[in-house]
């Protein structure tokens, strides 16, 4: 009897570990999706200013831009999401290359408030742009259908798409990284990061450079925009809650290092889901605080090098 | 010879041309002038779809109002305006654009802001959205009058329907703002008087109000200990809600009660990703109630919108209806006698019968709960079974709600 009762106050302290352990790796991987999406978002924005030197506040914009593109070939197009994949980015990468070609370029020896303007101005105008073309009400796009299912995480189900977020950010990441340090394009762009004159002497078109640069970096966001789409509700908010904590993860990771950006990334990603966990009511001002001592202690950001 | 000056010539010209101007000044101002009303919405941002819709159920009025003879044989015309900077914009309607009255305000945040300054204006404001309790409790004045439901009926009435349900333990998610809160306060309350027993757990979900990832707050809900979740997210957060939370199977384990989640704008936007099955409220269902003038009114707004009126389509309607009957009645546009004609009018509007309670100048009316369903005649969710939710016991008595007028 008393062996039997033992026997079962143990059994229900290994369900309660269990269930201890689920409730963590869940929060765990809840905070790994944020944090991988946000990197994704932050690489395009950190890699512009690493070589351009440009803040881009449109950024965000270009993001939104691909969510709504992938909405029209998905919901309106009947295309599948993988096509949407493969097109909306390179649409979006298209306007980004118009862009500099068109403004950006012009404005590069003018004084850095310049830039902020200009960049401030694309903001607005793709912003009107989108609720002209899609309207102003919300919308939605399925998930693709052979990642709606979920799979079983000790007692709990997990969504198969969200580590498929994972992965992609992560493979875009492992790619980016390997293009940027294995490359001969690479280590042009890493030079031009650099010494951008040194450069231009050394027979590189810098402005060409340039603008293959800022169309990678909205590649990049367009690709954020199609993941996020199945996730998020597309809304004229979406450009607007994105750009502030890729801001953030930029300057934590230090503006212009793409490692620093995904430590960032990652890091703000668990604060946010943890944070729900463990101080629910504050929750909302880590990721500042976090900035703010990163601000303090170290201005040029973790993995800034001088 | 008398001598003209060039300076005199024009001196005389243009004390000609001020009292010209001034006499038609005073002539268009005082007969042959139309009414003119200032409708101040949420018109751009990320919520403008919600300015968008009034903008739409106050054109579709004021067709009607002008068609049936406008307000005391004048013509009635309305002037839009963002609602960003309420207290200015109004004053800039009132004393710029002239205009008799004030109609409108989305956001509670901007309704709190603006109805204290409401009397200095000596104009009606016609709230037609912002639910803040304040609106008509502690902040109230004679110059605001609500004809829309406000946050502590749609709680209430959810209560109404929670307290008919076997469950005992209740948590929330809602957004993290004035509205979040009280919505939550006033459900515990109103439950709490209608049924024995019911816990409120402390474990609750309040995430940002524009919060895009709800995953981690979805498993804390989760874990909550809870029997059913009280809902008070709206719009695009409710919708990005819904759908991480179907990713994670929530609605196969809990029911969720949504306050708004009947709203046009989330159940177009959700299509077949609304879960069937669930509790959801609004302020304004299109199904309810089946009267002449609702159906009207629902046909009348397809016809010419394509679209089926959503709860903040059909306030700015009634609103603007409301000011123009209760003109008509006084048989004049001066603010005092209106407000006296406005005071416990009795309106049949779409949504119902409507009262204006004279103690406080909060509509009283019906409200329309119901459970999710599929049908294959709309791509969204309707409702079936629907449940109509007396207006006198789902609304606080005036000694409850702090409005001194």
């Amino acid at each position: 009897m008393l062996e039997n009762q033992n026997r079962h106050t143990s059994n229900s302290a290994f369900l309660n570990l269990q269930i201890v352990m689920s409730t963590l790796l869940i929060f765990f991987l809840n905070g790994l999706t944020n944090g991988m999406l946000l990197f994704l978002i932050a690489a395009g924005l950190t890699i512009i200013f690493g070589v351009m030197g440009i803040l881009n506040f449109a950024h965000g914009s270009l993001y939104m831009l691909g969510a709504y593109l992938s909405y029209s070939l998905v919901v309106q197009g009947k295309l599948n999401f993988w096509l949407a994949l493969a097109i909306a980015p390179l649409i979006v990468a298209l306007v980004g290359g118009i862009l500099e070609i068109l403004f950006l370029r012009r404005i590069y020896k003018q004084d850095v408030s310049f830039q902020l303007l200009l960049t401030f101005a694309f903001v607005l105008i793709i912003n009107d742009s989108v609720r002209l073309f899609w309207g102003s009400a919300p919308l939605t796009t399925p998930l693709p259908q052979i990642l709606q299912t979920s799979i079983a995480i000790l007692d709990r189900t997990y969504p198969v798409y969200n580590l498929f977020i994972i992965v992609v950010a992560f493979l875009v990441g492992m790619g980016l990284w390997l293009f940027l340090s294995r490359t001969r394009w690479g280590k042009i762009l890493r030079a031009a990061a650099q010494e951008r004159t040194m450069l231009g002497v050394l027979g590189i078109n810098v402005p060409r450079l340039f603008t293959v640069v800022f169309i990678l970096s909205a590649w990049l966001g367009g690709i954020a925009g199609v993941l996020a789409a199945p996730l998020r509700t597309l809304s004229l908010e979406l450009a607007d809650q994105i750009i502030i904590e890729s801001f953030i993860v930029a300057i934590i990771g230090g503006l212009g290092s793409l490692p620093g950006s995904l430590l960032a990334a990652l890091t703000i990603g668990q604060i946010n889901s943890f944070g729900i966990l463990i101080a629910p009511a504050a929750q909302v001002a880590f990721p500042y605080i976090l900035m703010a001592i990163t601000l303090l202690f170290r201005p040029q950001g973790l993995f800034h090098r001088e | 010879m008398y001598h003209l000056s060039r300076r005199t010539v024009l001196q005389q010209l243009s004390w000609a041309t001020m009292g010209f101007l001034l006499a038609c000044n005073s002539n268009t101002s005082k007969s042959d002038r139309p009414v003119r009303v200032g409708a101040m919405y949420l018109l751009t941002g990320g919520f403008a779809t919600y300015g968008e819709f009034a903008r739409d159920g106050i054109n579709l009025a004021l067709a009607e109002i002008n068609q049936a003879g406008g307000i005391n044989g004048k013509s009635l015309e309305v002037i839009f305006e963002d609602e960003s900077e309420p207290v200015q914009k109004a004053r800039r309607l009132v004393l710029q654009e002239k205009v008799d009255f004030l109609l409108g305000i989305d956001s509670s945040g901007n309704g709190e802001a603006l109805v204290p300054t409401i009397p200095e204006l000596e104009r009606i404001l016609m709230v037609t959205h912002a639910a803040s309790p304040k609106v008509t409790g502690e902040l109230c004045n004679r110059f605001v009058f609500r004809c829309s439901i406000n946050s502590p009926q749609n709680s209430a009435a959810g209560a109404e329907i929670a307290a008919t349900e076997g469950y005992q333990k209740w948590t929330t998610i809602g957004p993290d703002y004035a509205f979040g809160r009280q919505s939550w306060e006033f459900f515990q309350k109103a439950l709490q008087e209608r049924k024995e027993g019911v816990k409120f757990l402390t474990k609750t979900a309040f995430p940002k109000l524009g919060t895009q990832d709800y995953n981690s707050f979805i498993t804390t809900l989760q874990n909550s200990g809870a029997e059913a979740i009280w809902c008070s997210l709206w719009g695009n957060d409710l919708i990005n809600f819904i759908r991480q939370a179907n990713s994670f199977g929530l609605f196969q384990q809990f029911p969720v009660f949504m306050e708004l989640g009947a709203a046009m704008e989330v159940l177009t936007a959700l299509g077949e990703q609304m879960p069937v099955g669930q509790w959801v409220g609004t302020r304004y269902w299109w199904q309810t109630p089946d009267t002449e003038v609702n159906r009207n009114f629902v046909s009348r707004f397809r016809q010419k919108y394509q679209t089926y009126p959503s709860y903040n389509a059909q306030n700015a309607y009634v609103g603007l209806k409301l000011l123009a009957q209760a003109a008509n009645l006084a048989g004049t546009i001066e603010t005092k006698a209106v407000i006296q004609a406005l005071a416990g009018l009795e309106y049949e509007a779409p949504m119902g019968k409507l009262v204006l309670r004279p103690s406080d100048h909060q509509a009283i009316a019906n409200v329309t709960w119901g459970k999710t369903a599929a049908s294959a005649d709309y791509n969204f969710r309707i409702l079936e079974p629907i449940v109509v939710l007396e207006g006198d016991s789902i609304t606080r008595s005036s000694t409850e709600t702090d409005c001194k007028l």
